[in-house]
């Protein structure tokens, strides 16, 4: 019998100390089955919010994780809840000769991958394959799974949806993300809290539950859909792509100007949108990055530089997203190199909604705006008096002091109607706000 | 009723219920080219159809507001890139200072202003939060926003401090406005046209409460001149004590005025052959009028604070050679220190504080007056420390290289932590070297003393960085 840890060894891994709290709740075993371990594994299944209980496996002696939970916390309170079992030593957790059929896979997949990054043979197309194949019957799966839920909420009707928990939104998107699906996942996650926090929310979750629809059907036509739906598909569907992959695909070599940076936080992921524009290409694009909550984002691109150099773009419609590809020149621009009017801009909208009707951001530039600070909500007005209402929320004096009441430029994102600013050419020179 | 309209309805109450209808997409989509197999399916593809034309479909409102008036134009430069990354720096606390950066930002906007130059306009709402929070600030703020940092006050109601007095509407509004915006308005117009204001606070007079009357005597005291005298003098007359006390508190610093001349007299009365003063006995009934009460002077008994408020009202002479200054009475000392404060009067402000400094007397003198009679000290201890803090800037280079090896030359760090304030806000630039080698002096263990002239070394530098962008 190899020598089991102690409590405070288990607890020295943890993450943060949320972890450890839901992690002492959790190591009960009531909620766990086909708890063991070995000389150097210990696995068990824990019953979790989703129907399929997670699969917990560690490796104690390096030490490493996995659980099959949707948790980006590592190790998740379950690997943590696993081991404080294990540590008890009261009989919970017996030593067994051979490991549970889910965590030998596991630990053996572990030793075939050190054992190939070790002697550096080229990876197994075939198996690559299998595993693609066997990633989309997952997939197809769970999205007919997700369509019957589509229906019954339909069939159920909105009203009656709405007076549900926000377990009946957690469970579906726990499902989705076991589907490998997480991009699906996270729009249901949130549609729980929505539903109670907007006013028109019956209208956002009908045009919500139709895009939603519209994912499961392009999902079954995958194989005839053309290159740039299936890449916006698969964007909504959360599948993502390796960078060497967008790397090694197209490349557009332009002068990208900087027009407007975004940062969001909620509370498990950081985010950061860089909206840049192609001088030759016109070619509006996104650079996305991503950082676990309380980590750090990549430094972004100077707002109102100008990278001259080469992008690689996401297979997908207009506005793409892109990788910063290879080594760039950095200049100074003098603010927007394009404008629109705001009916000029809502036509841009409408053209890129046609290409992708998942499309939920949509960048604007617009030119000779006047900011309106209203009673209630400002808006944009442009010299033809067209209007753009202004988030709620918005912080509109760094807007206000800038522009002076003045018609200026104004670069933004326009989300679910309402204008998003993010810059404003000041002088020459771009400005945050 | 829109498709969308119907589609909600019965989207709302569920398939369950009410099927939807059959031609819900007949004007939409070609026949045949959306197969759908039962009715929960229709809903859901047409809600993506409709959702979708709906989304792109959006047309804006024609804006029906008015438009205001847009900032005038402001011919001032913009500072430089480093400068205003300086000033970004301070308001945001990237950069901190012990002691708060708010002097560092004074600092700031003064050289700003020297050099005819103004703030970019992202940094003038940080700059109007700042003189929101820190009314000291308001002052160097309004002139450095200037058209924009007014113009931005109108919009809203937190900085309305900012925007510049309208002489013009001035007494329109006067008549209408809540107490609180009168005192307000007559505060700032006080500052631009003294007359105007009085002439509204004239008007009213008589209809006025008297918690209000006092509230309106106490706004005259920005911009107080002779031309107030009348009034103040008219109001010694008012029904309410606390209304009285206030123009008497104003008619103090007004040595011209006919209640000082009636002050000189009775300090004329008190006068001995030899000059010295005798105590007073009970004021009569003119006195009382003046304002003269039997409130005790810390320190000083009935009589002697009777003496202090005759002596503190009444115009001062020529101050006395320095030996009768020693040899005063502490009772007429203390009326002489009140009168040469409320008056601003250099010469005996110059007296009292060669003959006995104190920290009051110090902060009323000019720099060079201040530095002259700290550097007349002769022991560095925390008297002198104390004194250092109070005497106003810019020091000159000489004293305050001085200044820097005199502290020294102290063991203990209470004096350095005590004139502090003073260093890091008045030392010249040039000090910085002394401090520097000061600090590098200075054993590690003295972990206090160490944190103290970081912080000094620190706040040299971004004056001087400041210094620079503008010279």
């Amino acid at each position: 019998m190899g020598s089991r840890w102690t409590v405070e060894q288990v607890l020295a891994l943890a993450p943060d100390g949320g972890s450890v709290k839901a992690a002492r709740t959790l190591a009960r075993p009531r909620t766990w089955s086909a708890l063991g371990s070995t000389d150097s594994l210990v696995w068990g299944k824990c019953q979790g919010s989703a129907r399929e209980p997670y699969q917990v496996t560690v490796d104690v002696t390096e030490p490493a994780f996995r659980c099959s939970c949707p948790s980006r916390k590592f190790p998740c309170k379950h690997g943590l809840a696993l081991l404080l079992m294990w540590a008890a030593h009261d009989g919970a957790v017996a030593d067994l000769d051979t490991a549970s059929d889910f965590a030998a896979q596991w630990a053996a997949g572990r030793q075939e991958r050190s054992a190939r990054r070790a002697t550096g043979s080229p990876p197994d197309p075939e198996a690559a394959a299998t595993r693609q194949a066997e990633r989309e019957r997952l997939m197809t799966a769970g999205l007919d799974d997700f369509e019957r839920w589509l229906f019954d909420v339909v069939r159920q009707g909105l009203a009656t949806v709405r007076t549900q928990p926000p377990q009946f939104w957690d469970d579906t998107a726990a499902r989705l993300v076991d589907a490998q699906v997480p991009g699906l996942a996270e729009r249901v996650r949130t549609m729980g809290a929505v539903v109670h926090a907007r006013a028109d929310w019956a209208e956002y979750l009908l045009d919500q539950l139709g895009r939603w629809y519209l994912a499961v059907r392009a999902w079954r036509r995958r194989a005839t859909l053309p290159a740039d739906a299936l890449g916006d598909l698969r964007a909504l569907l959360g599948w993502a792509r390796r960078s060497e992959e967008v790397l090694a695909g197209e490349r557009v070599h332009d002068r990208w100007w900087v027009l407007g940076l975004r940062q969001e936080e909620d509370e498990r992921l950081l985010s950061q949108r860089t909206w840049l524009y192609g001088q030759n290409s016109s070619e509006m694009v996104v650079l996305l990055d991503f950082a676990a909550a309380g980590g750090t984002l990549r430094v972004p691109q100077v707002l109102g530089s100008v990278l001259d150099g080469e992008l690689a773009l996401y297979p997908g419609s207009a506005p793409r997203r892109a990788l910063l590809a290879g080594e760039h020149t950095v200049t100074t621009g003098d603010g927007l190199p394009v404008t629109d009017t705001v009916l000029g801009a809502l036509d841009k909208a409408a053209t890129w909604l046609a290409g992708n009707p998942w499309l939920d951001r949509i960048p604007m530039a617009l030119g000779e705006i006047t900011l309106m600070p209203g009673e209630q909500d400002a808006v944009l007005v442009d010299r033809a008096g067209s209007a753009l209402p202004v988030a709620a929320g918005t912080d509109v004096w760094p807007l206000l002091a800038l522009s002076g009441g003045h018609p200026v430029e104004v670069f933004g994102e326009w989300i679910d109607n309402r204008f998003h600013p993010c810059s404003v050419a000041a002088a020459g020179k771009l400005v945050s706000v | 009723m829109s498709e969308w309209d119907t589609l909600i309805g019965t989207a709302l109450v569920g398939t369950g219920r009410r099927p939807p209808p059959a031609d819900l997409l007949a004007g939409v989509v070609a026949p045949g080219t959306l197969p759908v197999d039962g009715t929960e399916a229709t809903v859901l593809a047409s809600a993506a159809v409709l959702g979708t034309r709906r989304r792109a479909g959006w047309l804006p409102p024609a804006w029906q507001g008015t438009p205001r008036d847009a900032a005038a134009a402001d011919d001032r430069p913009e500072c430089s890139a480093a400068a205003a990354q300086l000033l970004e720096l301070l308001l945001d606390r990237s950069i901190r200072v012990d002691g708060g950066n708010e002097p560092l930002i004074a600092y700031w906007l003064h050289a700003c202003e020297a050099a005819g130059h103004r703030p970019p306009a992202q940094l003038v709402v940080p700059l109007l939060q700042a003189g929101t929070t820190v009314p000291e600030l308001r002052e160097a703020v309004r002139s450095a926003a200037g058209a924009r940092g007014g113009w931005l006050g109108t919009h809203n109601r937190r900085w309305a401090w900012a925007v510049p007095a309208d002489v013009a509407g001035a007494a329109g509004q006067f008549g209408t406005a809540t107490r609180a915006e009168r005192l307000a308005l007559l505060a700032t117009l006080r500052e631009v046209d003294p007359q105007l204001a009085r002439g509204l606070v004239e008007q009213t007079w008589t209809a006025e409460q008297a918690a209000s009357r006092a509230a309106l005597v106490d706004t005259l005291a920005i911009g107080l001149s002779d031309a107030d005298e009348p009034f103040l003098e008219s109001v010694l007359d008012d029904r309410a004590p606390t209304v009285r006390a206030a123009a008497a508190a104003l008619l103090d610093r007004l040595p011209h005025s006919r209640r000082a001349a009636r002050m000189a007299q009775r300090v004329r009365a008190l006068t001995r052959q030899d000059s010295t003063i005798e105590l007073p006995g009970e004021p009569d009934a003119a006195a009382r009028r003046d304002g003269i009460t039997d409130r005790r002077e810390p320190g000083h008994g009935l009589h002697a604070s009777w003496l202090i408020q005759i002596v503190g009202a009444a115009p001062l002479q020529s101050p006395p050679g320095t030996t009768a200054l020693r040899q005063a009475d502490p009772a007429v000392i203390a009326g002489w220190t009140k009168a040469a404060l409320r008056q601003q009067d250099i010469r005996w402000l110059t007296a009292l504080a060669q003959s006995d400094p104190t920290a009051e007397l110090l902060r009323a003198l000019p720099p060079e007056v201040g530095t002259r009679i700290v550097s007349e000290l002769s022991t560095v201890d925390a008297r002198f420390a104390a004194l250092l803090a109070a005497c106003p800037g810019p020091w000159p280079a000489t004293f305050s290289s001085a200044v820097i090896e005199r502290l020294r030359t102290v063991r203990t760090d209470r004096v350095l932590a005590t004139a502090f304030p003073g260093l890091a806000q008045h030392l010249d630039t040039t000090a910085l070297t002394g401090v520097e080698s000061w600090l590098a002096e200075t054993s590690h263990d003295s972990k206090a003393r160490r944190r103290t002239l970081r912080s000094l070394a620190h706040a040299l530098t971004i004056r001087s960085a400041i210094d620079q962008e503008f010279s």
